[in-house]
């Protein structure tokens, strides 16, 4: 298929198809079958045909050119970091598609679940796309919407409500200070094309200096930056299973990428943005660890620990924007790696969570959170999920040789080759950090493989094929990951050389 | 003393973000938390319609103004919605009563 019409229908698809897949579940549950089957399976479907139109549109790309796309006013550009992002979500929405075929089976609203998931794959898909500043933040709304939804999606159960409350609140002041950024841009440019923004940008310019503050705080909200991220535990663990995975592995990341494409315009206003993103950088990392620490459920832990790896990411692409003549693309190469590793990993550690949660609770029709107690001796019962969440968390800890270890290994040699004093401090607090988290992920492994069972895991329900599959392929990623990093490099190396475009810096 | 109109259309959005801010952070009621939201996103659409007309690109201004309307709109009834939830689970609207996830 030609790039020029498989590049569309990539970011149009999942958008057109999520109303129909709402109506059309809504009728088959009303109708006497009542079952969301065909929602279910059309949401798969859809996702499967996206990622090969996706598959279709990179050619162009992976030679080291971009597909930019004029539609009316909407102008679109794929480049190397729309690819890895549009890539990773449809790729983990895939995987949680399949893993909600029985973890959601028969909840009330199943039907709304698979529209609005297909909904938020497409607006990630059209976030990393988007050329335009305004664009970009019509996305990244729509984006937010989908997962407020999402998040709330358990409108019987009080905590449910309350998270998503606080992340809607949080998120919507976030998106106002975005706005009055963008106004700020448009008003002392008045253009809104990120390219041209920074072509006709030069010198530090005081209005674009607090336009470019308002973009950090306002999508600081969204990829949980430390002082900003108060929502985050509260509703990624309140959110089903699923979705907890896609907003962990994904959605936070697509916030960084949405910034740094705003940021990268106005790149000639100040030579700090670099600086500033690795001082957020240090603080996720150390805050999102230490509140790792002290959390008794399972999902909240590991939400935190999402906090401290958007940090490991940030001093990856802060090194390459501070240090551009002495790190090049390596640092932003390595955090890109770790965006992907992240979605994978943290998919898993969420989805093998996900599976137990639904065995030991759900499945029982309790809603209670999964603690760290009731992981005891979960190998004995479930030896597949409790390898798999062994696999995730110990790869997450950056134990050699699983994707994670890689990916900040990566990080760690390019901030080394800044030849800077702070920055190398800054990279061995990084390992220090790293060193930190199995402080939390160790005892996840010691209690399922080595406690005694307890009772409510030797009376749990059975874990079904359809959340065995997905956990599998991604177990099988992250370790072949590990031992060959190398083989994601046609994914990350045109991202970082995108990213260094946006900058500026090539 | 004479202010042009950029001028106070300054004095508004500031005056909207300064009444949206403090509706958000001081009201303890929930519908008046949205209306704070809501309040503060009139204040950023002024500002595009303001920026607009600065650069001589009114229409697009607006434009920009009216999309803003339409995602805002969906945000606050989608708020709303889990206002209702939350008065039928918890029985009031108070902010200080959603204590489940404090910890």
């Amino acid at each position: 298929m030609n790039p020029t019409t498989a590049f569309p229908w990539m970011i149009a698809l999942p958008l057109v198809a999520a109303p129909i897949i709402y109506l059309i579940g809504r009728l088959s549950v009303r109708s006497r079958a009542q079952s969301a089957a065909p929602a279910r399976w059309m949401a798969i479907v859809v996702l499967l045909v996206t990622a090969v139109l996706a598959f279709f549109a990179a050619q162009p790309i992976l030679q080291g050119k971009t597909l930019t796309l004029t539609f009316y006013a909407i102008s679109l550009r794929l480049d190397g970091v729309a690819l890895l992002l549009g890539a990773t979500v449809t790729f983990l929405g895939l995987m949680v598609a399949i893993f909600s075929l029985r973890y959601m089976h028969g909840d009330e609203g199943e039907e709304k679940y698979y529209a609005l998931l297909v909904a938020m794959v497409g607006s990630i898909i059209g976030l990393g796309c988007a050329a335009d500043l305004f664009n970009l933040w019509v996305w990244f709304e729509v984006m937010a919407i989908s997962s407020f939804m999402l998040v709330a999606f358990y409108r019987d159960q009080p905590a449910s409500l309350e998270a998503g409350l606080k992340y809607l609140v949080q998120s919507a002041a976030g998106s106002v200070l975005i706005l009055l950024g963008i106004a700020l841009v448009f008003a002392s440019t008045g253009m809104l094309d990120l390219a041209a923004i920074r072509s006709v940008v030069n010198g530090p310019a005081p209005i674009l200096i607090a336009a470019g503050a308002l973009f950090i705080i306002g999508f600081g909200v969204k990829a949980a930056f430390v002082p900003l991220h108060t929502w985050l535990p509260d509703a990624h663990s309140q959110a089903p299973s699923g979705i907890s995975a896609m907003l962990s592995g994904i959605v936070i990341e697509a916030g960084l990428v949405a910034m740094l494409r705003a940021l990268g315009a106005l790149a000639a206003v100040s030579s700090l943005w670099g600086v500033l993103l690795l001082i957020f950088g240090a603080f996720n990392m150390l805050v999102g660890n230490l509140m790792a620490l002290r959390q008794e459920q399972v999902k909240r832990l590991l939400a935190y620990s999402s906090v401290s790896h958007l940090g490991y990411m940030l001093v990856g692409l802060g090194a390459s924007i501070t240090f551009p003549l002495m790190v090049g693309t390596n640092g932003a190469e390595g955090a890109f790696f770790h965006l992907f590793n992240h979605a994978t990993m943290k998919g898993l550690a969420f989805l093998s969570v996900g599976a137990l949660l639904y065995a030991l609770h759900i499945a029982r029709g309790d809603h209670g959170p999964l603690v760290l107690s009731d992981l005891d001796g979960a190998s004995r019962r479930y030896p597949a999920v409790a390898f798999s969440l062994a696999v995730a968390v110990l790869a997450l800890g950056g134990l050699p040789p699983l994707s994670g270890f890689m990916s900040k290994w990566m990080i760690f040699v390019a901030g080394f080759q800044s030849q800077n004093g702070w920055m190398i401090a800054l990279v061995i607090f990084m390992a220090l950090n790293s060193v930190l988290s199995l402080g939390y992920y160790a005892p996840l492994v010691n209690r399922m493989f080595r406690h005694t069972p307890a009772p409510i895991v030797e009376n749990g329900a059975r874990v079904s094929v359809s959340m065995r599959v997905p956990l599998a392929l991604l177990t099988l990623l992250t370790v072949v990951l590990g031992f060959w990093p190398t083989l994601l490099s046609w994914l990350t190396a045109p991202a970082a050389a995108a990213l260094m475009a946006w900058f500026g810096v090539q | 003393m004479n202010l042009s109109p950029s001028m106070l259309a300054v004095i508004a959005i500031l005056g909207l973000l300064g009444v949206g801010f403090y509706a958000l952070l001081a009201s303890r009621n929930l519908i008046k938390v949205i209306v704070g939201l809501q309040i503060l996103v009139k204040g950023s659409m002024l500002a595009f319609v303001l920026a607009g007309r600065l650069v001589g690109n009114v229409t697009l201004g607006q434009s920009l103004a009216l999309t803003v309307i339409v995602v805002d709109t969906i945000v606050a009834v989608i708020g709303l919605a889990i206002s209702v939830q939350i008065r039928r689970h918890f029985g009031t609207l108070d902010v200080k009563a959603l204590t489940t996830l404090r910890r």
